[in-house]
C-alpha cells in the first residue's frame, strides 16, 4: 500500500475503494465483537464461507462476509446481519448457516426461529432497524460499528472516515477548538468536562511539547462502551486524536488501554499500522507537514488508572497512583508537559462533528449536554447491550422502550448509573433525563454511561454493600480517608445486611461519607460514597428495615431471611426436596413439603426450581 | 521570586508565588497539623490528609492539602473553621483506627478532642505497626538517598513500604534516613555493637578514630564516595570530632 499524499488525493482513494468494493454486493456481517465471539460467531463465519464458497458456483451474485465490530444487542449473540435485506438474525448457530444461504440469501425468505421476538408481546421482528432495541437509537460515536470490518482501513475510508481530518488540516488550529467548543461535546468519561475548553486551556500554556492521550481504561462494572468503539471502529478514535493533536499542537499520542481488552489492543495496533501505511500517522500527514505519532500503552487492570493522574503516571511507566490535581494536567501532565486527556468515546465524537459540522452536534441533546451518549444497559432488563440515544432521553424510556422492560414482568425498582461513582435513581424518578447535569443533581452521575437496572428482588443495602467492597479492593492507599475510610464503610454496611445493624450505623455512614467525599485525594474517593449516599437518599425505608426489623425487604440478604414453603400451592412434586444440597426438604410424595430451618442455608435452590412457586421467602 | 499576598486566617501575609499553603502558615506562626509532609523532600505530601484547609478562590471553596497547595494571588485560606475540624477528626478517627497504637496519632487526635476511635481498630493480624502508609520513607529513599531500597508494595489499606520481595535489599546503605523522617516511628532500626539492623539487614558500622563510637555504615560512606567523590578519609572521625 503506498500512502496518501494529499488532501486530494484521499478523495480520489475513496473513490477508488467505492469502485472497487461493489457495494450493492450482498454481504453477511458476522458480528466480531468480545460478546459475539464468546457465544461462537467464529464457527457461524466459518460455516458461512465454506456454505458460501461450496455453493458459490450456484449462485448468481457473488457474496461477501464481513466480521465486524459490535452491534451492541450483545446478549443475543452470535448476531448476523444481512444486506440489503436488513435482516438481523440471533443467536446463530453454525447450523442453521445452510438454511440461512438457502432461504434468505437464495430466496428472499426470513427464517422466523432466528429473529427478534419481544419478550412481551410475542412480536416478531425482521428488520433490523425495527428491533426497538434498534430504533430509537441515535449513533454518532458508534456510527460505524457492526457495519464495517475494523481491520480494514478502506472499510473506514469508504465510511467517510478521515474526512474530518481532511476538514481540520485546512483549518487554523483555533478553528479547531471553536468548533468542538460551539459543538457542546462533553467529555464522555464521566467527568463531563467542556471538551474545546480544555483544549483551549493546553493551548494557552507555553510549552514546546504536548501530548494527547485517549483513556481507553475502561473499568466500571457493567460498563463496556469504550471496549466496542475500540474494538470496532478504531479508526474513529485515531482519527480523532489527530484533529484533537492538530488543534492543541501536539505530536504524540498514546491510547491507554485496559490490558483484559486483549481484542480492542489487537484491532488499534491493526488500525495505526495501516494509517502509517496510508500516510495519515506519521511525519507530514496527507502532505500537511504536520506530524503525529501514536502509541499504545497497556494498563495492568488497576481501576484507578481511569482516573486521570494515576493514567499518566502509569504511561510514564510508574505505579499507578494519582497526584493532587491542584495544577492540572493540561498545565502539567504526562512528563509534566500540557496534555490533553479524553475518553474513548469523546474522541470517537470529533471526526464526525467535523465533517457535519458544531450547528448540527449542538441540535441534539438538552441544554447542557449535546450530542449522544452510548449507555450500557444491563442488569434486570429484557434487553442487555449497547445503545447510543441523544441526551435528554428519560431512564423509563430507557428502560421500557429500548430496554424492552423488566425481566420475567417484576417490577421496575431503581436504575443505577455511573459505577462504582454513581448512585441509584428510584423508579419515581426515572422520567428524569438523563444528561450530566440532571444526573448529578439527582447525587449520582452519567459517570461512563453504564446503566445497571434493579428489580424489586434487588436488596438496596447489598448495592450499596456491593459497590462499596469493589471500591475498597481497588483504593490505592494513598490517602487516608478512601484506604481505611471505605473498609470502614464496609464493615457497617456488611453489619447491617447480617443484622447486626445499629440504630447509630445511618450517622456514622453519612459521617464518613463526608469525611472521605471532602478529605480523598482524587476522584476515586471523593466519588466512592455516592452509592451508599444515594440510597440511604432514596431507600431509606430499606435500611430501616435491616436494621430495626431484621428483615431484608427484596429477600436477599441471607442472615435476614428465612424459606418456606407455601403448603396451599406446593403439589409434592419432591423437586426441590431432591435437589436441596442439605437435604433439608421433606414431605411425602403429592403432599406438601417443609424446609428444616435448621439446617438451610438459604442457598435458594428450591425456589429456582420449583415449578408452582411455592417457594416463599420472609 | 515573585511574591504574592494571602489571605490566611483573616491576616493579609506575604508569600513566594508557588509555596506551599503550610509553609506559609508556619512562617508566619499558624499551626496546622500534618505528618506525611517533610520541606527537604519534594515528592512527599498530599497523602494524609491531617493539614486540610478551606482554600477559597474566585467564589469557591475547596478543601485542600495545605502541604501541597500552591499559594497564588487572591487565596484566602482558612485554617481554623469548624468544618476543618470536623473533617480533620473524622481524618484523625480512620488513622486512630489503623494504628491505635500509636501516641503521635493519638496525640494529635488528642487536640481535635478525640480519645477513642468509633471503627474497627487494624489489630492482631491486621497491625500495621504503627505505619500510616504515607510514603514519606520511600519518598525520602528515592529523591534525597537516591538508591530506592524500598517502595510502597501492595494497594488499598495493605499498602506499605517493604524491599522487593520482603528480601535484604541489595541497594539499602543502611543511611536510616526512612527512620528519621517518618513521622510515627514505625520502622525499627538497632544498634548492636558495631553492626546496624534494619529492614532486615545488617550493617557494618565504621567508628570514629578518636571516641571509637560506630556512627556511619560502611555501605553509606561507599555509597557517599561513589556519588559525591568525597575523600574516604573523612569519615575516619564522627562529626563531633572532625
Amino acid at each position: 500500500m503506498s500512502a496518501i499524499t494529499s488532501i486530494e488525493q484521499l478523495g480520489k482513494y475513496r473513490e477508488q475503494v467505492a469502485a472497487s468494493a461493489k457495494t450493492d454486493l450482498p454481504t453477511v456481517m458476522v458480528c466480531f465483537g468480545t460478546g459475539c465471539q464468546a457465544n461462537g460467531a467464529r464457527p457461524v463465519a466459518e460455516a458461512f464461507s465454506k456454505v458460501i464458497a461450496e455453493q458459490g458456483l450456484k449462485l448468481d451474485v457473488n457474496i461477501g462476509i464481513k466480521t465486524t465490530g459490535c452491534h451492541g444487542y450483545c446478549e443475543n449473540g452470535p448476531l448476523v446481519a444481512l444486506k440489503p435485506q436488513g435482516i438481523l438474525y440471533l443467536k446463530v448457530k453454525p447450523e442453521d448457516v445452510a438454511e440461512i444461504v438457502e432461504k434468505t440469501i437464495k430466496g428472499g425468505q426470513v427464517v422466523e426461529r432466528l429473529i427478534y421476538k419481544d419478550k412481551t408481546t410475542e412480536q416478531t421482528i425482521a428488520q433490523y432497524q425495527e428491533i426497538p432495541f434498534y430504533k430509537y437509537q441515535h449513533r454518532i460515536a458508534l456510527r460505524n460499528i457492526g457495519a464495517i470490518d475494523p481491520t480494514n482501513i478502506d472499510d473506514y475510508i469508504l465510511a467517510g472516515g478521515y474526512a474530518g481530518l481532511a476538514k481540520a488540516l485546512k483549518m487554523e488550529p483555533d478553528a479547531i477548538i471553536s468548533e468542538v467548543e460551539r459543538s457542546g461535546l462533553r467529555g464522555r468519561g464521566g467527568g463531563g468536562f467542556p471538551t474545546g475548553t480544555k483544549w483551549r486551556s493546553c493551548v494557552a500554556v507555553g510549552s514546546d511539547t504536548r501530548y494527547v492521550i485517549c483513556n481507553g481504561d475502561e473499568g466500571d462494572p457493567g460498563a463496556f462502551m469504550d471496549r466496542s468503539v475500540m474494538e470496532g471502529d478504531p479508526h474513529a478514535v485515531i482519527e480523532g486524536m489527530i484533529i484533537g493533536a492538530i488543534a492543541v499542537g501536539a505530536h504524540k499520542g498514546y491510547i491507554y488501554v485496559r490490558d483484559e481488552y486483549p481484542l480492542a489492543v489487537k484491532n488499534l495496533r491493526t488500525a495505526i499500522a495501516a494509517a502509517h501505511d496510508k500516510g495519515l500517522l506519521g511525519e507530514n500527514i496527507l502532505g500537511s507537514g504536520f506530524a503525529f505519532d501514536l502509541k499504545i500503552s497497556r494498563g495492568g487492570g488497576a481501576f484507578v488508572c481511569g482516573e486521570s493522574s494515576a493514567l499518566m503516571r502509569s504511561v510514564e511507566g510508574n505505579v499507578g497512583e494519582p497526584r493532587a490535581k491542584y495544577i492540572r494536567s493540561v498545565e502539567k501532565g504526562l512528563y509534566d508537559e500540557p496534555t490533553v486527556l479524553n475518553n474513548v468515546e469523546t474522541w470517537a465524537n470529533v471526526p464526525e462533528i467535523m465533517v457535519k459540522g458544531a450547528d448540527w452536534y449542538a441540535s441534539l441533546g438538552t441544554k447542557g449536554s449535546k450530542g449522544t451518549k452510548v449507555f450500557s444497559l444491563v442488569g434486570k432488563v429484557n434487553n442487555t447491550g449497547l445503545v447510543e440515544v441523544p441526551m435528554g432521553i428519560s431512564v423509563r424510556e430507557l428502560v421500557e422502550k429500548i430496554g424492552g422492560g423488566i425481566l420475567g414482568g417484576k417490577k421496575f425498582k431503581a436504575v443505577q448509573t455511573g459505577g462504582p461513582s454513581g448512585g441509584c435513581i428510584p423508579e419515581r424518578l426515572s422520567d428524569l433525563p438523563v444528561d450530566f447535569d440532571s444526573l448529578t443533581e439527582a447525587g449520582s452521575m452519567m459517570g461512563s454511561g453504564g446503566i445497571i437496572v434493579m428489580d424489586e428482588e434487588t436488596c438496596m443495602v447489598d448495592v450499596a454493600k456491593y459497590f462499596t467492597n469493589f471500591l475498597v479492593g481497588e483504593s490505592c492507599g494513598k490517602c487516608t480517608p478512601c484506604r481505611d475510610g471505605l473498609p470502614r464503610m464496609l464493615d457497617i454496611l456488611t453489619g447491617i445486611t447480617e443484622g447486626k445493624g445499629k440504630e447509630e450505623d445511618i450517622a456514622a455512614l453519612e459521617e464518613l461519607c463526608e469525611v472521605i467525599s471532602w478529605g480523598a485525594l482524587c476522584g476515586l474517593g471523593t466519588s466512592a460514597p455516592n452509592p451508599v449516599l444515594s440510597t440511604i437518599k432514596y431507600f431509606r425505608n430499606e435500611y430501616d428495615a435491616h436494621i430495626k426489623d431484621k428483615k431484608c425487604p427484596a429477600g436477599v440478604c441471607k442472615a435476614l431471611i428465612t424459606y418456606s414453603i407455601d403448603a396451599e400451592a406446593c403439589t409434592g412434586c419432591t423437586l426441590c426436596a431432591k435437589k436441596c444440597p442439605q437435604s433439608c426438604i421433606s414431605g411425602e410424595r403429592k403432599k406438601a413439603h417443609v424446609i428444616d430451618a435448621s439446617k438451610c442455608i438459604k442457598c435458594g435452590v428450591c425456589k429456582d426450581v420449583c415449578n408452582f412457586n411455592a417457594v416463599r421467602i420472609a | 521570586m515573585e511574591k504574592v499576598s494571602v489571605i490566611i486566617d483573616g491576616k493579609t501575609v506575604e508569600a513566594v508565588k508557588d509555596q506551599c499553603v503550610l509553609d506559609v502558615a508556619r512562617e508566619n506562626g499558624i499551626y496546622i497539623p500534618s505528618l506525611c509532609y517533610n520541606p527537604e523532600v519534594k515528592s512527599s505530601g498530599g497523602a494524609c490528609r491531617v493539614c486540610l484547609v478551606e482554600a477559597h478562590q474566585g467564589g469557591r471553596m475547596r478543601l485542600v492539602t495545605s502541604c501541597n497547595y500552591p499559594v497564588r494571588k487572591g487565596l484566602e485560606i482558612k485554617t481554623d473553621t469548624p468544618f476543618v475540624h470536623k473533617i480533620r477528626k473524622g481524618v484523625l478517627e480512620l488513622l486512630m483506627a489503623r494504628v491505635p497504637d500509636s501516641d503521635v496519632i493519638a496525640a494529635m487526635a488528642a487536640k481535635e478532642g478525640l480519645t477513642e476511635t468509633r471503627f474497627r481498630k487494624d489489630e492482631g493480624e491486621l497491625n500495621r505497626y504503627k505505619c500510616i502508609s504515607c510514603a514519606l520513607c520511600t519518598n525520602v529513599c528515592a529523591e534525597v538517598v537516591g538508591v530506592s531500597a524500598i517502595s510502597m508494595e501492595d494497594r488499598g489499606a495493605d499498602k506499605k513500604p517493604a524491599t522487593p520481595y520482603h528480601k535484604p535489599s541489595d541497594v539499602c546503605i543502611g543511611c536510616g534516613a526512612c527512620v528519621y523522617v517518618c513521622p510515627t516511628g514505625a520502622i525499627t532500626m538497632k544498634e548492636k555493637g558495631d553492626v546496624r539492623r534494619i529492614w532486615a539487614k545488617d550493617f557494618k558500622m565504621i567508628c570514629c578514630s578518636v571516641c571509637s563510637t560506630p556512627y556511619i555504615p560502611e555501605a553509606q560512606v561507599d555509597w557517599i564516595v561513589k556519588t559525591t567523590g568525597k575523600d574516604r578519609s573523612f569519615f575516619d572521625k564522627c562529626p563531633d570530632h572532625r
